[in-house]
């Protein structure tokens, strides 16, 4: 493989003759399953069944809680799922691999509605393979009636989740890219994508000393543990937290979570992608499934369940605080436009880097 | 026997002796054969996959199918767990002897006595024991996960019965990490086993045998600990082998119960391997490792219990 | 007042009498089923919580099951696909593990050679051995060697009946070793073939056992997580344990997950009480064989 994309040096990504995209004008399938393979609380069910009755289909929804366990299941072989939503640091490896579809742009005019930068973006120049998903930053969420303080207090604003006094209530998320990319944080470094094995040592390092210290907890699930209190410091997704109200327990104000981002340029922004894998039977469907997801009302919906921001106009802060859909203490979760070109990329790196970052954290997480 | 017939007639009528063989061998291959291929031939997949590469784009394994050229990587990433820089596999070995044996030893000490009052003193009452106590196992295993995870909540039951009896002025976070609720779990999860083999056992003990003990004046304790417990102790072995063998392969229980990396145990190192793409080739060879060590006590059970059925024949 | 009344050698000869029902163990008896048992009942209860909490009790409601437009039991349709692909692996695994199991059993104890006493052990070795590391080794098999399978409800149901086959393997085997070959020999003298003879004297007598062991697989394969976790592929594929699993620790478990295992433990007990008067239909008349049964698993 060549060079690995980065802002600075895009990727187009190679089409492959026996991979080809399907043709013009096709009708979608009819009274077809449309399987879509998700995070778990992802996606908005409301919003899917419109499309349901929209094209007269039916999704289903099969879901995964890491990146990792989502490519172990894919590469069993053929699982025959339509939609997928990897992070952008797998697209090569998907694409190289032919389990992903390249994109017929004529099923996906909605393309149009996404802030320019996503219309072209350096890791899928030409947007061959992939539309916008979800965009989020990686921060910490923590409950303010427990916790005092907050990260910008502190010289190294990391080192909030490191407080033994909140020792079985602290958490850090379930995905070796965030997890790892969190020790190097801590430990001052912003290169989130180093092969380099003595930083990577050292970031594993300092969250082993997290474990030690706070007993920590490994989940994705920042989105229910936070509102029920189950965790108080979590390492977490705006996203996530956007939706916290949904999820509060009665008698228990959203007034009392909180999220931390450093917009200085020393924290993750990161999006998620929307794809059409080879193996389904649905492709134009899938497109069309794509497309919908692209259009800023059913985005409107969708945010309203799952929390997440997309990246397309006229989905702002404040328009989402207007609706209700986020509340006012939670705006520090909003992502604008101008937060990708200053935030820190978690992109791809070569697999045998892979490698040494995964053994780095099967290290730190004991594989719970 | 009223059935039985003269020697001279059953000799004739008899089919031959390989004739005989030929239907009983074909009423066992089909068995034979769908063991072989989805039994044996996985763990040649699992040697082959341990012993294999891994794809230099994708990360996943590119098993070897020749066993000449195994190549030994993955056990010596396996032993870089062990003794490495980044060691963590002898603490999480120690972990998981600790727990389940604390876990083994707290079922016995629970399931004896219930299986012992039910096969020995229940009588009119025994048929509902047993049913309540075989209960369990026709509730899955992973619902009674969930009626924890609910009383072991901040906010459940378990805390708030603990404050009121003042036992506690803060809740208690039981689902951070310890050491004792993964415990706990483990011996609400295992111990109807136990108690399934305990009481099958305890209930074959010959009641005569007791009765004697009586008869030589023992009282009820020493009857107990001279006779019923020294005939029971085939029965502890293999009912604590019938438990401790799959707490060890256990990750789910700590998965759900705890989910901090200070309770994790080897079959979370073993899920979590497989997990990661480029590590599956170790989680191959921590398997392969893990099977040759508990291969001595499964052994002794296969041995004992084939003994058993020798005997009974 | 005992000690009143009581003089000392009949007070000793009460301790010491071996009929005095053991209070101690019955009490300890009963606190066990109850801590056994209670938790369950709570789970079941929560599935009528009028909220989205599993811990704290807000009231009673059937939303749960019917009431909530998109994460109820009825309208949900993960959950039922769920409860669909759990019976329907518990209903294939039965079907083909216990002939299978049971063949096994009659042949191997008959036959009685070399190649069936290894056969044999094969068989009880794979009774013992952790399910995760079978598992990991399905899950190998499945993506390197036999590629055509793929992961899903045929990759289950195979690595479920290979995980079962034991059972009635085991049970059976151990009533054939209890009723000896005398019916057999019996029959074949009044003129039956030696499969005559298998299926007119040998299966009935056997009837009860198998049936047992039919009941154990397929209670196994609704409690059965490890392996249907690494096997399932699409959520239409993901039993109930799976789907339980996964969304407690995705973090959406909510009292859905109840509901949908409440609904899940009426059925097991619908099938354990059939199973129940079934074996008790069966069995008249002779008392031993369920403990016969469970004793071979005990090493007796």
């Amino acid at each position: 493989m060549g060079e690995l994309p980065r802002p600075d040096s895009p990727v187009t990504l190679p089409t492959y003759a026996d991979n080809a995209a399907i043709a013009n004008g096709l009708e979608p399938e009819t009274g077809a399953t449309l399987k879509v393979f998700n995070w778990t609380a992802y996606i908005n069910r409301a919003v899917v069944r419109n499309f349901e009755k929209r094209y007269k289909c039916k999704v289903e929804i099969t879901t995964f809680n890491t990146q990792e366990d989502a490519l172990a299941k894919l590469n069993t072989g053929d699982l025959q799922f339509d939609v997928f939503v990897p992070t952008v640091d797998v697209l090569s490896s998907l694409v190289a691999a032919k389990q992903v579809r390249p994109l017929n742009h004529g099923y996906i005019p909605n393309i149009h509605q996404a802030w320019d930068f996503f219309q072209n973006p350096f890791y899928d120049q030409g947007w061959r393979y992939t539309v916008p998903y979800t965009i989020y930053t990686t921060g910490i969420a923590w409950r303010n009636d427990h916790v005092s303080g907050s990260p910008d207090q502190l010289e190294n604003p990391w080192s909030f989740l490191w407080q033994e006094q909140y020792r079985g209530k602290v958490a850090i998320l379930d995905d070796y890219r965030e997890s790892i990319g969190l020790g190097l944080m801590y430990n001052g470094e912003t290169d989130l994508n180093t092969p380099d094995v003595e930083k990577l040592t050292a970031a594993e390092q300092a969250l082993l000393n997290l474990a030690k210290l706070t007993s920590v907890h490994i989940d994705n699930n920042d989105y229910t543990n936070i509102p029920s209190g189950q965790m108080w410091i979590h390492h977490a997704w705006s996203g996530d937290i956007a939706a916290a109200e949904y999820y509060m327990p009665k008698g228990v104000s959203v007034d009392t979570v909180s999220y931390w981002f450093p917009r200085n340029g020393r924290g993750p922004v990161n999006n998620d992608t929307m794809v059409v894998l080879a193996g389904g039977k649905c492709p134009v469907l899938a497109h069309l499934f794509l497309n919908y997801f692209l259009d800023v009302d059913n985005v409107i919906e969708n945010i309203s369940y799952n929390g997440y921001m997309q990246p397309i106009h006229g989905v702002t802060g404040p328009r989402l605080v207007k609706e209700k859909l986020l509340p006012p203490n939670l705006t520090t979760t909003v992502v604008l436009e101008s937060d990708f070109p200053r935030g820190l990329r978690e992109l791809q790196i070569s697999a045998s880097a892979r490698q040494v970052w995964q053994q780095d954290w099967l290290n730190v997480s004991r594989g719970v | 026997m009223v059935l039985s017939a003269p020697a001279r007639v059953r000799h004739r009528q008899h089919p031959p002796r390989a004739r005989r063989r030929v239907l009983y061998a074909g009423l066992s291959v089909p068995a034979i054969l769908w063991l072989a291929v989805f039994f044996l031939v996985p763990f040649y997949a699992v040697l082959s996959v341990a012993g294999g590469q891994i794809d230099g784009i994708r990360g996943t394994p590119i098993p070897e199918w020749n066993p000449l050229i195994w190549s030994r990587a993955s056990y010596h990433a396996v032993f870089q767990e062990f003794s490495g820089t980044g060691a963590f596999l002898g603490p999480l070995v120690l972990r998981t002897v600790e727990y389940v044996g604390a876990a083994s030893l707290l079922s016995l000490l629970i399931g004896y006595p219930a299986a012992y009052y039910v096969s020995r003193f229940a009588t009119k009452r025994k048929g509902l024991l047993l049913g309540l106590l075989l209960a369990p196992f026709w509730v899955s295993y992973m619902m009674r996960m969930l009626a924890w995870i609910g009383l072991l909540q901040t906010d459940g039951y378990v805390n708030r019965i603990l404050i009121d009896l003042h036992l506690t002025s803060h809740p208690v976070t039981w689902l951070g990490g310890k050491a004792s609720t993964v415990v706990l779990g483990l011996v609400y999860g295992y111990v109807p086993y136990l108690i399934l083999v305990l009481y099958a056992g305890l209930d074959r003990i010959d009641s005569s045998l007791l009765e004697a003990g009586r008869d030589l004046g023992l009282g009820r304790v020493r009857t107990f600990l001279f006779v019923t417990l020294p005939l029971s102790r085939q029965t502890i072995i293999t009912g604590l082998l019938v438990t401790v063998l799959p707490m060890l392969g256990d990750y789910f229980t700590n998965v759900m119960l705890s989910g901090a990396t200070n309770t994790s145990m080897v079959g979370n190192a073993i899920q979590g391997q497989l997990q990661s793409t480029t590590l599956q080739t170790q989680g191959a060879a921590l398997s392969l490792l893990m099977l040759g060590v508990l291969a001595i006590p499964m052994l002794y059970y296969v041995v004992a219990t084939n003994r058993a059925s020798q005997a009974a024949a | 007042m005992i000690t009143a009344t009581t003089s000392a050698p009949a007070r000793r000869r009460l301790l010491r009498n071996p009929w005095r029902r053991p209070v101690f163990l019955e009490g300890f008896t009963w606190l066990y089923i109850a801590w056994s048992l209670l938790p369950i009942g709570l789970a079941v209860l929560f599935s009528f919580n009028n909220g989205r909490s599993q811990s704290v009790w807000q009231g009673f409601s059937m939303r749960w099951y019917t009431g909530d437009p998109l994460q109820s039991v009825l309208h949900d349709p993960t959950l039922h696909a769920a409860i669909a692909q759990t019976l329907k692996l518990a209903l294939f695994t039965t079907v083909i593990a216990v002939p299978l199991g049971v063949a096994f059993a009659i042949g191997v104890d008959r036959w009685r050679s070399r190649p069936a006493e290894a056969a044999n052990f094969v068989m009880v070795f794979s009774f013992v051995i952790p399910e995760l590391i079978f598992g990991v080794a399905l899950f190998f098999v499945f993506n390197t060697m036999f590629t055509s399978v793929h992961l899903g409800t045929l990759a289950e149901t195979i690595g479920l009946v290979t995980w079962n086959l034991s059972w009635p393997a085991i049970i059976v085997r151990a009533r054939l070793v209890s009723i000896g070959r005398q019916y057999e020999e019996a029959a074949a003298d009044l003129g039956a073939t030696r499969l005559q003879a298998i299926r007119r004297v040998l299966l009935p007598m056997l009837a009860p056992a198998i049936f047992a062991s039919a009941v154990l697989v397929f209670s196994g394969v609704i409690d059965d997580f490890v392996l249907v976790n690494l096997l399932s592929s699409t959520s239409k594929t993901e039993p109930m344990s799976v789907l339980i699993y996964s969304n407690t620790h995705g973090g959406n478990g909510g009292p859905a997950l109840n509901a949908l295992a409440t609904l899940m433990l009426l059925f097991s007990f619908v099938v354990a009480i059939i199973g129940f008067v079934g074996y008790r239909l069966m069995t008249r008349g002779e008392r031993t064989s369920t403990d016969e049964s469970l004793a071979t698993f005990a090493g007796m």
